[in-house]
């Protein structure tokens, strides 16, 4: 899949995917606190919020 | 009134859930903050409402942008919203990102090179980047309280600042 916008820069991200932090860091920094923090969030057991993220990966047709 | 029961004590139901999970709460409501900097507010806001109508998200409705007004956005415009594509109101820039928005909030597999070539003849690369992490918390946020049987939306904190 080709990125449909032009990019900063060749880096990528440990998943693979473009890094776009540059584009709005702002942004970048608040959601990656934010993943950070819900990751803490243990009241969901690992299997079950596992499932509903490839669950949902599968829905939005997301192979990353 | 959330369907969530056993929530610590707050003013709404967003600052309740907010006593439970204060970290997570705050960095959501900063990735909100930030998706309104360095982007026209006026855009942000018709793709807001029109999110909001189409997911009938009743409390996100109810609320504008002071940002957006202060910038021009009037009623005349918001009442005309769900006629973009035809009416004289809307610029091409704006009905490029309406556009854009709404099939990212159907099926975003169906934005097209097409719909992304239109917006970026009338924004940078990196401008188009901003509209799309917009509209993702946009999304992110009225997906989230019409699940959590949130009717006051918490977009008031930060639409009126």
């Amino acid at each position: 899949m080709a990125p449909k916008i032009p990019l900063p820069n060749a880096e990528l991200t440990a998943l693979g995917t473009p890094d776009t932090r540059s584009l709005a860091p702002e942004m970048a920094d608040a959601a990656r606190r934010y993943f950070r923090e819900s990751g803490h969030l243990d009241e969901v057991d690992v299997v079950t919020t596992e499932l509903v993220r490839i669950r949902n990966a599968r829905h939005q047709t997301c192979f990353l | 009134m959330t369907w969530l029961t056993e929530l610590p004590a707050g003013e709404t139901d967003w600052e309740r859930l907010r006593a439970l999970f204060p970290s997570s709460i705050d960095a959501f409501d900063d990735i909100q903050r930030a998706a309104w900097t360095r982007f026209d507010p006026v855009v942000l806001e018709l793709c807001r409402l029109r999110m909001a109508t189409l997911l009938r998200f009743g409390g996100g409705l109810a609320l504008r942008s002071d940002q957006a007004r202060a910038a021009g956005l009037d009623e005349e415009k918001i009442a005309a919203l769900a006629s973009w594509p035809t009416s004289p109101l809307f610029s091409a820039a704006e009905r490029a990102c309406l556009a854009l928005a709404e099939q990212f909030l159907m099926d975003a597999n169906g934005v097209s090179d097409e719909l992304v070539g239109d917006v970026l003849k009338h924004y940078s690369g990196e401008e188009c980047y901003r509209l799309v992490t917009a509209l993702s918390a946009f999304e992110r946020l009225q997906r989230g309280c019409l699940t959590l049987g949130l009717t006051e939306s918490p977009e008031s904190a930060w639409l009126s600042e």
